[in-house]
């Protein structure tokens, strides 16, 4: 979740009266904002994925001023249409754009680094890393609306980009310029590039790579030209209606944009109005388990900055502002209802068990054969089920085999997923030499082996591998253990000569219950030892729990 | 009787008859083993013992004592170098003083050269022998006497050897000299019994029984214990380490969890680790370009790729709703949604989707339901972070579930967990509305986020037939939990491959399932 930086000074600038330290940590979880750290200058504070309003001061500003009581209810947003129409004909993958103007705004330093953050943490977050929608802001004195956007060949514009001295071609961009390096694939791979350019030619900039120094705003800015391109207009809205309605609360009053689309149809941006939507107070109550008096929700919601009326006695119509990108249903209102009353007003009630629990069948059976192992003196191990092809196939001696692999691993060591358990076991043993003797291992976990027949494409299994190592240990050891098992569950079984590299020819068996294979029982071949740079024999088994639970039910329930 | 019997002494057979000669007054350990005919160090124990239990008193002390030399021995048994010279001699009675060696090899007598210097030397110095120019010439009139007087030598020489003494100095020193013997001092055991013990002894309260040391099935079937005591343990030494088989810690911990959450009437549910994106978002009604589904938050498979769900109405439903919301009174997320990424198959990076596949089995009622498995997500594995942890994930479904009995699970779970007080705030989850993050209070570290969960949205509960009920859900990253209960600060040591490491790992208990 992006982390948020505002100067203290600035915010109580904002809200016009200062906070203590108690009220900081207070009023900001709030809003889901969690602090990190608070002190005379600085606050630094976790916001969530839902809130893009408050990625920077203006918009957290604007919402404690509603839990404070400053300043309740649906914010009013100054505004005045544009005498200017702007064209959005970008290319084809990314084809909108919409304008907003923001007048006589009062900007400072840290007006212009909170700008710059809104910016990067909605790239971030909200847009998808500029994927989907990005950000421009400009100095709207420095340009000569109206502004069009459109596809142009890329070595057929030139200008200089941000923080540079010369001009280079939107090719030459993604080449140098850091930004375009980072964004190139975003656009790399189209024969046009997006660019906004002004009545005059001027180039504004390359989106969603890059702005022109040209059309930089600085301390001496007075009137804001924002841009947003996007692949989907709806998000363009959204997005912009955070940029204008933040960037507001440092002037006086946006400029409404009139944009003829790609189809010829005229919008006009930002949308500076209100959503209504009707809350049913039966879903406050059914979700809440609060009743709230109906006037005292009309409350709640002005500190959340709502404004809400009451439609009828079932029903709270609610005036949404337009930077809550958010509230998609009424659920969402009802959440901030909640946080205005104080999560920690609510009384917990622990749910009377309707029903008896109970465990997984197999957990429970499971469960039961680990102590039985246990009974028998062996140390239980827990091993990831992310292993990797050299430990489960060719440190085992076997050829590669199909297995669940993973696309995007951190680690190589963790990239797919276990085939069998044995393996593992082997390497805790490798790992344990230290260890006192004898050594007797077991563990009861999950693999997986891809099965194209099974809907998710994977058979998974529960399994029961157990390794017994000694300076002296054989056959007859493990195979004591595995009949005992057998035994206790009533089972009967024959052990099967098998072939299988990793044991050595002639005391490795397939485990046999009433036809079905259960299982695999061996002494490890001295070849396998070796490469785990073990010096004592082990033998193992490795049985399916799930399959041998069947049987069981099948025969003894 | 009653007193006699509490002042008896019970002793071994062995240590009676020690005793018992003491009480004789055969007070030299060297003449007990003698009589006893065993070695002294076979006794030296049971006189410790004896001390130990106050019923012998040891002296020790040293005295002077002469053994034979290595040379010593040599001349008993073989005979005095001048004995054998003297014995040749006989026959020539004068000789050249460089021929005796010849000589003597000639009757099949050999002396080495240093013998040969000392037996010339002494004969020389009693004038036995007389030196002429180059030639010896053996004086006949004292031999006889001399030799005789090696035999007196001999015959002390034996004494010295077997009691390590003898009265005349002049002999000992001379003896010395010869180096045939030495010094070797003696440590004199003696015993005394203290007069106590010697009046019990007399009085025939001092018993002799057989001690076992080690019971044996013999001894059982020969019923000889009755008559016997035991030896008794040294119960300051410390036993020989001896591993158990047991659970692994964190096993045993999510086993004790998981009888928690059964006893608080949850119902245990399974669900898949490779599973479609439909169950492990979409029904989630998380956003397909929603950040999480990307690969810096999920592990996507290579192979294999894609998955099958035959249940077209669901998929139509989930697509409605994320496009536009479809009935459930949202305004969905408006994209077109993609069933191809829905069906791609991911290591599940939450037990969520074992919930909401359960939602979709089991649908309306009044049910709680948990799992407590693992679940994946692309993290360099290290002290603090893990690519493969476990989630502790559940549900509360019933018509009059709210947002109460969420924090109420959470409260009443903490208290069992010991855990102490929840604190709740506002937190955002894709899936739920309202979400709430439980906090508690770690005595190192401060407040601790454990406790994540909310109110299971329409958007999901809808599209999978949830229509009257609500849905409380919580999926609690169990591992720091653990941690904190197992005392360790290393995630890594939860899947710890080192048996010495777990063999010294303590036994863990949630103290709310043993404090009643």
């Amino acid at each position: 979740m992006p982390v948020i930086e505002i100067s203290r000074f600035d915010l109580e600038k904002l809200l016009g009266i200062s906070l203590s330290d108690d009220q900081i940590e207070y009023y900001l979880p709030m809003l889901k904002c969690e602090i990190e750290e608070v002190d005379d200058d600085l606050i630094i504070y976790e916001a969530t994925h839902d809130r893009p309003d408050l990625y920077s001061v203006e918009g957290l500003s604007r919402a404690l001023r509603g839990i404070l009581g400053i300043e309740t209810e649906l914010p009013i947003f100054n505004s005045k249409v544009e005498f200017f129409k702007c064209i959005s004909d970008g290319p084809s993958y990314r084809p909108v754009a919409l304008f907003a103007t923001v007048h006589n705004v009062r900007l400072d330093d840290e007006a212009i680094k909170q700008m710059m953050q809104l910016q990067e943490k909605l790239h971030t977050t909200y847009c998808r890393n500029r994927r989907k929608v990005s950000i421009g802001i400009y100095d709207l004195d420095k340009i000569t609306p109206p502004v069009k956007y459109m596809g142009v060949k890329p070595e057929d514009a030139s200008f200089v980009p941000l923080d540079m001295n010369n001009r280079l071609n939107l090719k030459e961009i993604l080449e140098k310029h850091p930004k375009g390096i980072e964004y190139a694939h975003l656009v790399k791979d189209h024969g046009y590039f997006p660019l906004l350019i002004d009545s005059k030619g001027k180039i504004l900039s390359f989106p969603p790579i890059v702005n022109s120094e040209d059309t930089k705003v600085d301390l001496d800015t007075k009137n804001l030209f924002i841009d947003v391109t996007s692949t989907d207009l709806q998000a363009a809205f959204k997005v912009l209606s955070i940029v204008a309605t933040s960037l507001y609360e440092r002037g006086d009053y946006i400029g409404l944009i009139k944009t003829v689309l790609k189809n010829n149809n005229e919008v006009v941006s930002p949308d500076l109005s209100y959503s209504i939507i009707s809350v049913k107070k039966d879903t406050i109550e059914r979700l809440l388990g609060v009743n709230i008096d109906s006037n005292k929700i009309i409350e709640l919601l002005g500190k959340m900055r709502f404004s809400a009326s009451i439609e009828n006695d079932k029903e709270i119509q609610v005036k949404v502002p337009p930077y809550r990108a958010d509230i998609l249903h009424e659920v969402d209102i009802v959440e901030d209802i909640l946080m205005a009353y104080g999560y920690d007003n609510v009384e917990p009630v622990v749910m009377r068990p309707l029903h008896p629990g109970r465990e997984d069948g197999l957990e429970f059976f499971t469960r039961h054969i680990r102590e039985l192992l246990v009974g028998y003196g062996f140390q239980e191990v827990n091993n990831y089920m992310l292993t990797n092809k050299e430990v489960i196939f060719s440190k085992m001696g076997l050829e590669e085999q199909p297995v669940v692999e993973v696309k995007n691993p951190k680690q190589e060591t963790y990239s797919c997923i276990r085939t069998w358990i044995i393996p593992q076991l082997i390497r805790v043993l490798s790992n344990s030499k230290h260890a006192d003797y004898p050594q007797k291992i077991f563990e009861a976990g999950d693999v997986a082996i891809p099965d194209l027949e099974s809907p998710n494409g994977v058979r998974e299994e529960k399994r029961l591998a157990i390794a017994m190592t000694d300076s002296k240990v054989s056959f007859t050891d493990i195979y004591a253990v595995l009949d005992s098992i057998m035994k206790k569950l009533n089972l009967k079984f024959i052990l099967k000569r098998a072939v299988h590299r990793s044991f050595i020819k002639g005391r490795v068996a397939e485990i046999l219950v009433n036809k079905s294979n259960v299982g695999i029982i061996g002494e490890i071949h001295p070849e396998v030892l070796e490469k785990w740079d073990l010096t004592t024999p082990v033998v193992a088994a490795e049985l399916n729990l799930g399959l041998i639970k069947e049987i069981y039910l099948k025969k003894n329930v | 009787m009653e007193n006699d019997r509490s002042e008896r002494i019970i002793i071994s057979d062995k240590q009676y008859t020690i005793l018992k000669l003491v009480s004789q007054g055969i007070n030299d350990v060297d003449d007990i083993s003698q009589r006893m005919g065993v070695k002294r160090e076979d006794i030296m124990r049971d006189i410790e013992e004896l001390k130990v239990r106050g019923l012998l008193n040891i002296k020790r002390f040293s005295l002077d004592r002469y053994g034979l030399t290595k040379e010593g021995e040599l001349y008993i048994s073989q005979g005095f170098p001048e004995e054998y010279l003297l014995e040749v001699l006989s026959k020539v009675k004068i000789i050249e003083r460089n021929k005796i060696s010849s000589f003597l090899e000639k009757y099949g007598k050999k002396l080495d050269g240093y013998h040969l210097k000392v037996a010339l030397q002494h004969l020389a110095k009693n004038k036995i022998l007389l030196f002429e120019k180059d030639k010896v010439r053996l004086n006949e009139d004292k031999k006889d006497e001399y030799l005789k007087n090696i035999e007196r030598i001999k015959e002390i020489l034996r004494i010295i050897n077997k009691k390590g003494v003898c009265d005349d100095t002049y002999i000992i020193n001379l003896l010395k000299r010869r180096k045939l013997i030495e010094r070797k001092p003696l440590t004199k055991i003696v015993l005394e019994i203290p007069p106590i013990v010697l009046e019990k002894f007399k009085k025939g309260l001092v018993r002799k029984q057989r001690i076992i040391t080690v019971l044996t099935s013999d001894i059982l079937s020969e019923k000889s214990w009755v008559n016997a005591s035991f030896k008794e343990y040294d119960i300051t030494q410390s036993p020989p380490v001896i591993f158990p088989g047991k659970k692994h810690p964190y096993l045993d911990l999510l086993d004790q969890i998981r009888e928690i959450l059964v006893s608080m009437g949850f119902e245990e549910v399974k669900g898949p680790h490779v599973e479609l994106e439909l169950w492990n978002f979409d029904a989630l009604f998380q956003a397909q370009d929603h950040p999480a589904r990307e690969i810096h938050d999920t592990y996507f498979l290579k192979y294999p790729i894609y998955g099958r769900f035959d249940d077209y109405e669901l998929l139509k439903r989930v697509s409605l709703t994320h496009e536009n919301g479809w009935i459930t009174g949202s305004k969905g997320w408006g994209y077109k949604w993609d069933s191809r990424k829905a069906l791609r198959l991911v290591l599940r990076t939450q037990t969520t989707a074992v919930s909401v596949r359960t939602l979709y089995t089991r649908g309306e009622g009044e049910y709680m339901c948990f799992s407590l498995d693992r679940v994946f997500r692309p993290e360099n594995l290290d002290a603090k972070h893990s690519m493969e942890f476990y989630q502790l994930e559940g549900i509360i479904v019933g018509r009059q579930v709210t947002f109460r009995h969420l924090i109420g699970f959470f409260d009443e779970l903490a208290r069992r967990l010991g855990l102490g007080k929840v604190k709740v705030k506002p937190a955002y989850f894709p899936f739920t509305e309202p979400s709430v993050e439980g906090f508690i209070k770690h005595p190192k570290l401060g407040w601790m986020e454990v406790f994540p969960g909310g109110m299971f949205r329409p958007e999901v509960l809808i599209p999978l037939g949830v229509r009257e009920s609500n849905v409380a859900a919580w999926g609690i990253g169990i591992d720091r939990i653990a941690m904190t209960i197992l005392g360790i600060d290393d995630i890594r040591q939860l899947f710890s491959s080192d048996i010495a490491f777990l063999r010294n790992m303590k036994k863990p208990f949630i103290g709310s399932l043993i404090e009643r």
